[in-house]
């Protein structure tokens, strides 16, 4: 298992090398100046030509890559034309808010995902079931940044006493409470659609295994209902439904884009939003990087949570 | 005649020093009454449309930048509601008979929010720092000063290279902000985003987490005080956020979480304005909107004729009220707006579409109809949708308008390389003196001249408003220049000003709106 760990680790080096490569010359074919933008709406041209050759985009391409490449292995991301912050204190002030946003919406889209998935499994065709479908095809179909909007004119203006506030973050350090209140609306925005897959996924994972000799066998046995379903079914069902999950925490960093923009969230998602117009080339790299590392390190651990969901599958040399 | 001249450029020093004294020691608006008396204490939190790029006076390059600047720092003079330039961190000045020497006498009482003290060393440090840094976006607003000198600790002298009426306009904004030279050096590179205790004004920056708010502490030693002679300011605290969404944003407003905001977007107008929880201000802001034709030869717009036909099929008050503005704004013909010294309101060359006229010019050139290109901002559904309308207006005097969108960015820079086959639509945020409205824009091969626009005429008028310090004058100077780049020899097609709004609960009073849309805090107070 650690030599599959380590041999996955190393494989990203590469992937995160073309990644990276990738990334810098989509921005850079990208139409417009960063100087431009940069300079404001009084533009000088001396002003412009200085800035220009001091943010060395006066260099070739390749060279620019080299540059900043080689300061990135040592852990330079480089600073935001904009703002002037280094790039990875950025991205670290902001990567706990995006990480806490995103758990809690893998939490809500989980544990509901779960729970209503099976229920509409063992109680197939019911009105539980239907309420479910429904709700899955809703999901899947509605944009988030609408579903976003709704929520907050729903907490604003029909919900009496602004349980919910529209928008805002506050650390869980400075106010716990607060912190949960204003957590929850971005959460369910952006856990709906992947609950919608994650549910109907779990539905139909369970009425696989529903059919399967084993389950009869443990009813044979004696065991009562809800153990069969639990230890027997359940468990079983479990690994497409992380593997789509794996899959969905690249879904949630995409969904933040959004979601933090219109909960004005300071998390990575809106250092993205507010970099990509502007063609803030070094911020823009960073997050890209940090959105594939993480993508990676969640499949990664995705793969290594199948076995223990099934001692059937190992990482042995010979699945190699 | 040149004895004269310095004869006349001393009345009016006198004059300015007379009206300097009149308003006495710096009031920081009046404040509206409706609240009854001032009360202190109590915390204000206002949204605006973005976040800032920058705190640095010297490197800020977004208007978005100046709602903090406004609240943390003082600049050596300051702008009344109706524009006109009051005492602030300077008590008084005067200006030499030649008009190229201004000695500012300067506040004693200032401290830094750091502790140290402002004087005219400190002074001339800021100036220096913003007019000879390489980097430093504010170098075409000061490349008039030849040289500036700190005389003695409160007489501060600056030596322009030539005459310049709008030289004092400039030391309103962030040309004239005053920074501890001791925090800005001990911030480095970070100062950027991090420009605690850096200033002198009403408010002390605690708490800056981008992307998401930015709180200020009163300061307690701050010098200024109300009209009434309250001590400013009232506030406590004052919170300032970006939120990008206006719907968002609104509804912020509207449940309490925000208190006061400076951008309500046209289709919300109607809303805010029935809501009695809220009071909503609106005046003729300083910005405009403009067509940007490209005059230079080779292309369509080289004729003006075109440019005149457009401009007289365009129907302003449709585009104005039935656009995505939705009225707000007023409808414009220039450059120079409502609050402008400068401004003539019978200026009105387009007051109704005139579609007879408009054929008449095109058939008067002789090639067949008029087709262009309008190259419109991607990413926006209401300058789309504003495009399409002017497209439908332009349709009836037969003129075909195809609009094509792309990056912002990209517009800027094929307009200032005047590569646009057509027009474009791109507007101007608007300075307090007409100067930084007109000049830059019209006058042949200055930075700002998108069209590629040259006429003798007009820069000779501009020239002269830069020189001449009689407000009468230059008004004069500046119509007839007017008449010259919007009429008979166009160089762009304005067609409104914005708004300047303001957004505020009930219980907020004593906020005031400016026609540069920023909010000024000092005199705002919490009714209990």
């Amino acid at each position: 298992m650690t030599t599959y760990i380590l041999r996955r680790l190393l494989l990203m080096i590469p992937v995160a090398f073309l990644v990276t490569v990738g990334i810098f010359v989509i921005i850079r074919i990208a139409p417009g100046d960063p100087i431009l933008t940069y300079a404001g709406e009084d533009p000088n041209p001396e002003t412009i030509a200085y800035v220009r050759a001091q943010l060395g985009l006066d260099q070739p391409v390749p060279i620019q890559y080299a540059a900043w490449l080689s300061r990135a292995l040592q852990g330079d991301l480089g600073r935001s034309f904009q703002t002037h912050q280094r790039v990875t204190e950025a991205i670290i002030e902001r990567l706990p808010v995006t990480f806490e946003l995103g758990a809690a919406a893998l939490l809500i889209s989980v544990t509901v995902a779960l729970v209503v998935g099976t229920i509409s499994a063992i109680k197939r065709n019911s009105a539980v079931d239907l309420l479910t479908t429904s709700f899955t095809i809703a999901g899947v179909s509605f944009p988030n940044f609408y579903l976003g909007l709704l929520l907050i004119l729903l907490f604003a203006y029909v919900v009496p006493g602004h349980i919910l506030p529209p928008g805002g973050f506050t650390p869980f350090s400075t106010d716990p409470w607060d912190n949960l209140r204003r957590l929850i609306l971005p959460a369910i925005t952006i856990a709906t659609a992947s609950l919608a897959v994650n549910l109907r996924q779990v539905r139909s994972s369970l009425l696989d295994v529903f059919g399967l000799d084993y389950m009869r066998t443990a009813r044979a046995k004696g065991l009562r209902e809800r153990a069969v379903i639990v230890r027997h079914a359940l468990k079983n069902a479990l690994i497409p439904v992380v593997t789509i999950i794996g899959i969905q925490i690249g879904a949630i960093i995409e969904g933040a884009i959004i979601t933090e923009t219109i909960f004005f969230i300071p998390g990575i998602g809106r250092l993205a939003v507010q970099a990509i117009p502007s063609q803030d080339y070094p911020v823009v790299q960073g997050v890209v990087l940090v959105s594939a590392l993480s993508f990676m390190l969640s499949t990664l651990a995705v793969d290594v949570l199948y076995a223990f969901l099934d001692p059937r599958i190992s990482f042995g040399g010979a699945q190699a | 005649m040149a004895r004269r001249f310095s004869r006349v450029l001393a009345i009016l020093a006198v004059l300015a020093l007379v009206l300097a004294a009149c308003s006495g020691t710096p009031t920081t608006g009046g404040g509206t009454t409706s609240g009854g008396k001032p009360v202190y204490g109590g915390s204000v939190t206002f949204a605006m449309n973005s976040d800032i790029s920058n705190m640095d006076p010297m490197l800020s390059a977004l208007f978005v930048d100046r709602h903090l600047m406004y609240a943390m720092y003082d600049s050596l003079v300051r702008v009344t509601p109706k524009g006109e330039i009051i005492p602030w961190l300077a008590t008084k000045w005067t200006v030499s008979p030649d008009g190229k020497t201004y000695t500012f006498t300067l506040r004693t009482d200032v401290k830094y929010h750091d502790g140290t003290a402002f004087d005219a060393a400190s002074a001339k440090w800021n100036l220096d720092r913003y007019r000879l840094t390489k980097e430093s976006q504010r170098l075409g607003e000061l490349a008039s000063v030849d040289t500036v000198t700190a005389v003695d600790a409160s007489t501060l002298k600056v030596d322009l290279k030539a005459p310049s009426a709008p030289f004092l306009s400039v030391l309103v904004d962030r040309s004239g902000m005053m920074l501890s030279q001791k925090t800005v050096e001990a911030g480095g590179a970070d100062f950027t985003r991090k420009a605690f205790n850096a200033g002198s004004g009403p408010f002390i920056l605690t708490e800056a987490v981008k992307d998401d708010h930015y709180t200020f502490k009163k300061n307690p030693n701050w010098w200024g005080t109300a009209a009434n002679g309250d001590k400013l300011p009232y506030l406590d605290q004052v919170i300032i956020k970006p939120i990008t969404d206006g719907d968002v944003r609104l509804t912020n407003v509207r449940t309490g979480q925000v208190q006061a905001t400076n951008a309500v977007t046209g289709k919300d107008v109607p809303t805010v304005k029935t809501d009695t929880s809220l009071v909503y201000q609106e005046i003729a802001g300083i910005g405009y909107a403009s067509l940007v034709p490209n005059r230079t030869a080779g292309f369509i717009f080289a004729e003006k004729r075109y440019v005149q036909a457009v401009s007289y099929a365009m129907d302003r008050d449709e585009l104005l009220n039935k656009g995505p503005a939705q009225g707000v704004g007023v409808v414009g013909y220039g450059p120079i707006a409502p609050s402008h010294f400068a401004y003539d309101p019978n200026f009105k060359p387009f007051a109704k579409p005139d579609i007879a006229k408009a054929k008449q010019l095109v058939a008067d050139v002789g090639k067949g109809p008029l087709t262009f290109e309008l190259l419109a901002s991607s990413g926006d559904a209401a300058t789309l949708q504003f495009a399409q309308l002017l497209q439908s207006e332009l349709a009836k005097a037969d003129i075909t308008m195809n609009i094509k969108t792309l990056l912002f960015n990209d517009i800027v820079a094929l307009q200032q390389k005047h590569q646009q086959s057509g027009m474009t639509l791109i507007g101007w945020s608007g300075r307090i003196d007409p100067d930084g409205n007109v000049y830059d824009f019209n006058y042949t091969g200055r930075p700002n001249n998108d069209s590629g626009y040259s006429n003798k005429d007009v820069d000779s008028l501009l020239d002269q408003t830069r020189t001449a310090t009689d407000q009468a004058k230059r008004k004069d100077l500046f119509l007839k220049a007017q008449q010259i780049f919007v009429v008979d020899d166009p160089a762009r097609i304005f067609y409104s000003f914005n708004a300047a709004q303001l957004l505020t609960a009930k219980a907020i009073q004593g906020f005031e709106v400016y026609p540069d849309q920023l909010p000024r805090f000092q005199t705002v107070w919490v009714q209990k």
